[in-house]
């Protein structure tokens, strides 16, 4: 999976949201971001089967999808200072270009411009793997994050 | 007995609830009376995980957050 912002990435249980620090979504990584306006990017290939302003999912052929949640309660915002590129349903390719944002206007906001990005569905063991080969520290959007075997 | 059902059914019924929606993989709920969650019949009806804070409960369901939210709501 790929990062689908630039920043740092940190691991799930530093994320300031019990729901998915706890991993009760699913394993992942997290990212907090570079604090201006950017493009998320989607972390892998497939479809968007699910796209709001503040969040994302894609599904990829065979079937395992990845959440890409832009800050914490984010929902609040009701789609402020987000710009949609894409459009659900859309079959994307790993690194295309989702949604346009400012992770600063967030935080101005009140809110934490820290990104869950969540495996979906992902088994005992594969979590654990996926765990262990998260990139933790600076990354770039569309930088390798973490893998899924 | 459908999700939605069950999930209301686990959260004490449509009178508990006082206020319900979804983001994305979870159910935010206030409920009038916490005693009256049942976790465990949650978890039954497909949640992945529930986190309580005095009247406030989340349910996390999965990426079908909204059409359960919306089932629910229509069971209000």
């Amino acid at each position: 999976m790929v990062a689908p912002v630039g920043g740092r990435a940190i691991a799930l249980a530093e994320v300031p949201d019990a729901v998915f620090a706890q991993h009760m979504v699913g394993p992942g990584a997290a990212i907090d971001p570079v604090r201006g306006p950017g493009v998320v990017v989607s972390p892998v290939s497939g479809i968007l089967v699910k796209l709001k302003p503040h969040a994302f999912v894609v599904t990829a052929e065979d079937g395992r999808g990845v959440l890409v949640h832009l800050g914490i309660d984010t929902v609040n915002l009701d789609g402020g200072g987000f710009v949609l590129l894409a459009e659900e349903g859309r079959v994307v390719p790993a690194g295309a270009p989702v949604i346009r944002w400012n992770p600063a206007a967030v935080e101005a906001a009140g809110l934490s411009p820290v990104c869950p990005v969540i495996a979906l569905d992902a088994d005992r063991a594969a979590a654990e793997a996926l765990a262990g080969s998260v990139a933790l520290g600076p990354v770039r959007a569309g930088d390798r994050l973490f893998t899924w075997a | 007995m459908n999700k939605a059902q069950a999930i209301l059914a686990a959260l004490g019924g449509a009178d508990n609830i006082m206020e319900i929606e979804p983001c994305i993989t979870r159910l935010r709920t206030v409920v009038h009376d916490p005693s009256r969650i049942d976790e465990a019949a949650l978890k039954g009806a497909g949640a992945h995980g529930v986190m309580r804070a005095g009247t406030v409960v989340q349910v996390v369901v999965g990426p079908d957050a909204d059409t359960v939210c919306m089932d629910i709501e229509d069971l209000l």
